[in-house]
This record gives structure tokens, sequence and C-alpha cells, in this order.
């Protein structure tokens, strides 16, 4: 897959990473609600212009993972890294510095209901920048246009379809120029061709704004088109059990559950049953 | 920026969204002060551009120049020139189009219609209520009971604190109220009077009725329109059952029970609460007010209350339904749903409660 020059002509507004240092570090992170652990000791890295798809079974905690790498949850202990700097340890100033270089997908779009499409996507910069007005209006249009959406700019939120819904979704999470993107199933409960369209979509945002996406998914098809690494979180033993590339993860895994979740194999006594 | 026979406008370091709109307008004025000369952007020593540097970049390169005074960009990293080729200056040409202001005369008139189909489609749906009242009398069996009673006691028992609440206090201000006025004459018995018509006959009910109104109506909106919102309404037309029967009829049976109960109670504490003023303040002790109330009030002035509030909780827990009935797509809707709710329930109770005012007068 290609990978972005070095010069990137859309990303956030944090200082420029080197090299070495992660786009977002996780350190041995325990998550979970009250005394209920969701995930121990996980400790990964996505360096700028990856795309890591955090994948695992109903349950197994990527949609919590995701809020904890946002910092919408605390973690239960570790440590969660925006380009070096400590999001958990942050005050609450930092915090809202850092996650103002995230652009969030939601799954549900999380549009707001009362602006239009072009209203929504120039929200944030309505409130984080001094640009015109026209200013402004440009820079969603365009982002729009990346996005192929030109023709909704007018349309509100309950007029779109949820494919439409999705990248408009994306659209206002670039808006500030995050070039760190996560997405909570940007595919689930699209058509085929839709979630195609939306994986290639993902993969020219890498390509031309060298944008570095973390996407929580379980859909196969889409992991296998678009993931540079798969993260897989088991809800037995609480842990990360996967962390390299799908294809290897599908050919090459010794561990039974990653060689069921990727071969899309029922478990043995189900396929007796029915049999 | 250093001036030769083209203008080389040099941007170096990050353009960002948090950077740009200096830069972007200095260039810009640059652009302007200089229509005749031709301009190269010198994009070498620039560190990094974002969505809003790509942007700002796209709009000085699309800015109207007159031949030979265009604009270049130099040293334009791939990726970014490739980007700025996505985009066509004529595909951003047209404004973006405004909200259309609403006038005033067209507001009423919209609202106008709007209520007008909004009530046409209350008649409907009452008369679904009142072909489901009909079955529910002449089937009492085919009820679900417990579903009437569970309802009743969300809606009944639970509203009593604040109905006791109200009704006393409604009591006492009446009693304040006239008893100051009727001080001046030397009529204070006749205080009795005004307290006991008016709570048995008008306020107990319209109390209770506003109280159900906001506690109720708003609920029933709420929990239906949540229910369509998740499809919940399809799902039992699915299974081939009636929404109206399945949802609506209990609660309208609730509430015909349940609202003259608490008017009732409002009628006692009311009736007290007048009493205590009266005794406290007036110098009326508890037994005149007592034997004077029985001068004062009729058996048909507590039915009257008892059926106002009998009719008054049926069209609260109607609108109620039938806004949560037409609860459009997404929660904001459900909200949208429980606010209208309540004001054309408490509207309805008035102009009801002024039907009742003339016919009975």
């Amino acid at each position: 897959m290609d990978r972005p020059p070095n010069t990137r002509p859309v990303t956030g507004g944090a200082d420029k990473a080197s090299a070495s240092q992660a786009a977002v570090s996780v350190r041995n992170l325990r998550m979970g609600y009250g005394t209920r652990v969701l995930l121990e000791d996980a400790s990964f890295d996505v360096h700028a212009g990856e795309i890591v798809v955090i994948l695992g079974g109903s349950g197994s905690g990527k949609s919590s993972l995701m809020k904890n790498l946002i910092g919408l949850y605390q973690p239960l202990a570790g440590d969660v890294l925006i380009r070096g700097a400590s999001l958990v340890r942050a005050g609450a100033e930092d915090k809202a510095t850092l996650q103002r270089q995230l652009g969030v997908m939601y799954q549900s779009g999380a549009l707001f209901g009362s602006l239009s499409v072009l209203e929504n996507i120039r929200f944030p910069l309505d409130r984080f920048t001094d640009l015109s007005l026209e200013e402004k209006n440009l820079v969603a249009r365009m982002l729009l246009q990346t996005l192929e959406m030109k023709q909704a700019e007018s349309l509100m939120p309950g007029e779109l379809s949820g494919g439409m819904l999705k990248r408009v979704a994306i659209a206002r999470a670039m808006a500030l120029g995050c070039d760190i993107l996560l997405l909570d199933e940007p595919s689930a409960g699209l058509d085929p061709v839709t979630a195609a369209n939306l994986d290639l979509m993902l993969l020219s945002l890498r390509k031309n704004l060298g944008v570095t996406l973390i996407v929580v998914t379980h859909e196969l098809e889409s992991i296998f088109a678009i993931a540079d690494r798969a993260i897989m979180l088991d809800p037995i033993s609480r842990t990360i059990i996967a962390d390299d590339k799908p294809t290897t993860l599908r050919d090459r895994s010794s561990d039974a559950r990653v060689h069921q979740f990727f071969n899309r194999q029922p478990d043995g006594h189900r396929a007796t049953e029915v049999r | 920026m250093a001036s030769t026979e083209n203008l080389t406008l040099r941007l170096e370091g990050r353009v960002t969204a948090q950077t740009a709109t200096s830069i972007w307008r200095s260039a810009l004025d640059t652009l302007t002060s200089h229509p005749d000369r031709p301009i190269v952007i010198d994009t070498s020593r620039l560190e990094y551009v974002d969505t809003v540097g790509v942007a700002m970049l796209f709009d000085l390169g699309r800015q109207p120049r007159p031949a030979g005074a265009g604009v270049v960009f130099q040293a334009l990293p791939p990726n970014l020139a490739s980007l700025l080729h996505r985009y066509e200056a004529a595909e951003f040409a047209t404004p973006v189009p405004a909200r259309r202001h609403v006038g005033v005369f067209e507001h009423i008139g919209r609202s106008t219609v709007a209520q007008l189909r909004l009530l046409r489609e209350l008649l409907g749906f009452l008369t679904l209520c009142r072909r489901a009242l009909m079955q529910a009398i002449i089937h009492p069996g085919t009820v679900v009971w417990t579903d009437v009673l569970d309802v009743a006691t969300e809606v009944g028992a639970h509203a009593v604190p604040i109905v006791l609440l109200t009704g006393f206090l409604m009591g006492v201000i009446i009693a304040f109220e006239v008893g100051l006025v009727a001080r001046q004459f030397g009529a204070m018995i006749f205080v009795v009077n005004a307290v006991g018509k008016a709570m048995l006959r008008e306020l107990a009910a319209l109390m209770t009725a506003i109280v159900f109104a906001g506690r109720t109506g708003a609920a029933f909106a709420a929990q239906i329109g949540t229910q369509k919102v998740n499809e919940e309404l399809n799902a039992i037309s699915t299974f081939g059952l009636d929404p109206i029967e399945f949802l609506v009829l209990p609660r309208l049976l609730a509430a015909i029970f349940v609202v003259p109960l608490l008017a009732v109670l409002a009628d006692v504490v009311g009736l007290y609460g007048g009493a205590l003023v009266m005794a406290s303040t007036f110098n009326v002790s508890y037994l005149q007010f007592y034997s004077q109330l029985l001068k004062a009030v009729t058996a048909q002035d507590f039915m009257l209350g008892i059926v106002k509030a009998a009719v008054f909780g049926m069209t609260v827990a109607a609108i109620g339904c039938h806004r949560g009935f037409r609860t459009g797509a997404g929660p904001a809707s459900v909200g949208l749903s429980a606010t209208g709710a309540v004001v054309a329930s408490i509207v309805m109770v008035v102009v009801i409660d002024g039907l009742f005012a003339v016919m009975t007068s």
C-alpha cells in the first residue's frame, strides 16, 4: 500500500511527529467499568499514515477501547499517548487540546440534527478558527467534494442514507485538519457496494492526505481491503491476542481463535449440530 | 516575500486551521494589490498544511486574474499538487444557498395549516380511541387489566404527592384572595362558598389535569415516541396487534379511572387548605366552615368536577399517545413530541373547561 509522502498536504494541528514517534501509543492499558475489566495490559503503537483495525467478537471491548483512545473514558491503569503526550494524565485544558487533534466518527454518525450537512462540517471551524464564512464554506465544500458528497451540502442529517451519513461524519471529523481519524464501525449496516466505496475512500484519505486511521470493525472484507495491521481483542482472556497483517493472521496464525475469526468459521459443535 | 518581475509569494512553515487566517488574508491582499503582475507562490519552505491549508492554496490558485498575471505554484509537493488538481474552481463558484427566511405572515400561515392538519389527525385518532373504548366496554374481558393497573399505578399513585401539594395550595390561595376582599364587606362566611364551589367545580379538576398533562401526557408521548423511533410500533403491527388496543387503550382507561381519584384528593386537601386559612386568619372555625360548606355546595358540583376530571384525563392521555404516534425520526423528535403533548393537552383542557362552563351555566 502507498505510504504518504513526507510533506503531507493535510494533517492535524500537532507538532511534527518524528519518524520514531507513534501517532498513537497505548501503554499497559487496563480498561473496564468499575470492577468489570474488559482489557488487561494492552500495549501497541499506531504510526503516522498507518491504517490499524481493532477487531474482536461482540463484547470484546472494541468500542470501549476506542473511547479510551479518545479520552472519553478514563482507563483503570496505563496510558494513552497522542504523539507522545499523555491523554490520561493531561489536565482538562491539555486534554481538550489533544482531543482536538483526533477526528472521531461515531457509529451513528452523531451529526447535529438541526444543522445542514454543510453547517455540520463547518461547526468545528466556527468554534475554533477565525476564518471568514466564505473561507469556512470553502473548506467544508472541499471536504464534501473529497468525500463525494458535494451534492448533499444543503440536506439535513435526517435526509441522508447510512453511507452518506458516515461520509459526512468523516468530513466533519477532518474539518479541523485532524490527521488521526478514529472510526467506529464505518461499514456496519451498509450494503456491500457502499461499504467497498467507503473502504476506497479511506485508502484515498491515507494516500492523498496522509491520514492515520484507527478503525473499529469486524467486517472481514473491509479489514482485508484497508488494514495494514489488525489488533484482535479477546473477551475471554481480556487481552490482545493478535497484532499483525490481516493476511498473515488469516493464513499463518497458530491461535485457534484468530484462525477461526479470520476464516469465518462457526464453533465446531454448532457446525456438527446442523449437519 | 521577494519582488522580481514576477511577484513571488513565499509560504513558510505550517499552515493549519490555527494559523491559516492571517496567512490567507495577507496572501489575498497581496494578490489584490498587484492585479497586473504574475504571481508565483513558492511552497518550497512549506513544512506542513492541513485541510484548511489546502483550501487556502486552492483559493489562492482560483482567484480571477487578467491574462499574463496568473497564479503559479512553485515546488508544490506531488501529493499536494494531485490533490489540488482534483478540485475545479467552477465547482465552488456558486455561493452557499442561505437558509430561506420565512416571513411573519408565511410563518403564521404555515403554523395555522399545520395546526389544522394536526387537529384533523387528532380527531381521526380520537375516533379510533372511541372505537377501542367502546370495544372495551362491550367486551371487558379483552382488556389486559394488568397493563391498565401498571399504568394507573405509575400515573396515579406516583402523582399523589404533587397533586396534594397543588390542591392544598389552591385552597389556601383562594381563601386568602377572596377573604381579603370579603373582609371589607363583612362577608367572611361567604368565602367558604367561594372555596367550595371553586375547588369542587373547577380548580381541583383543572389543576390535577394540568399536573397530569405535565407529568403523564409528556411521558406517554415520550414512551410511544421512543417505541416508534426504535420501530417497536412496526413490530407490534407485524405481530398482528393493534397499536391502539395494545398501547393506547390501557393508558386511556388508566387516565379515566385515575384522574378523577386524584381530583377527589385535590378537593379534600384544597378544602382543608381553605379551612386552615379561614380558621387561622379570618376567625372562621372549622365547624363554621364545615356547616357553611354543606349549605354552599351540592352533589352536582362535586360530580361535575369528577366528570370534568375524567374527560380531562382522557383528553390528556389521548393527546399524549397521539403525539407519540406522530413522532418523526431521531431522538430529537421524541423531545418535540413530549413538549407538543404538554402544550396541546393544557390548551385542550382549558378549551374543554370553557365548554363545560358554558354548558353548565
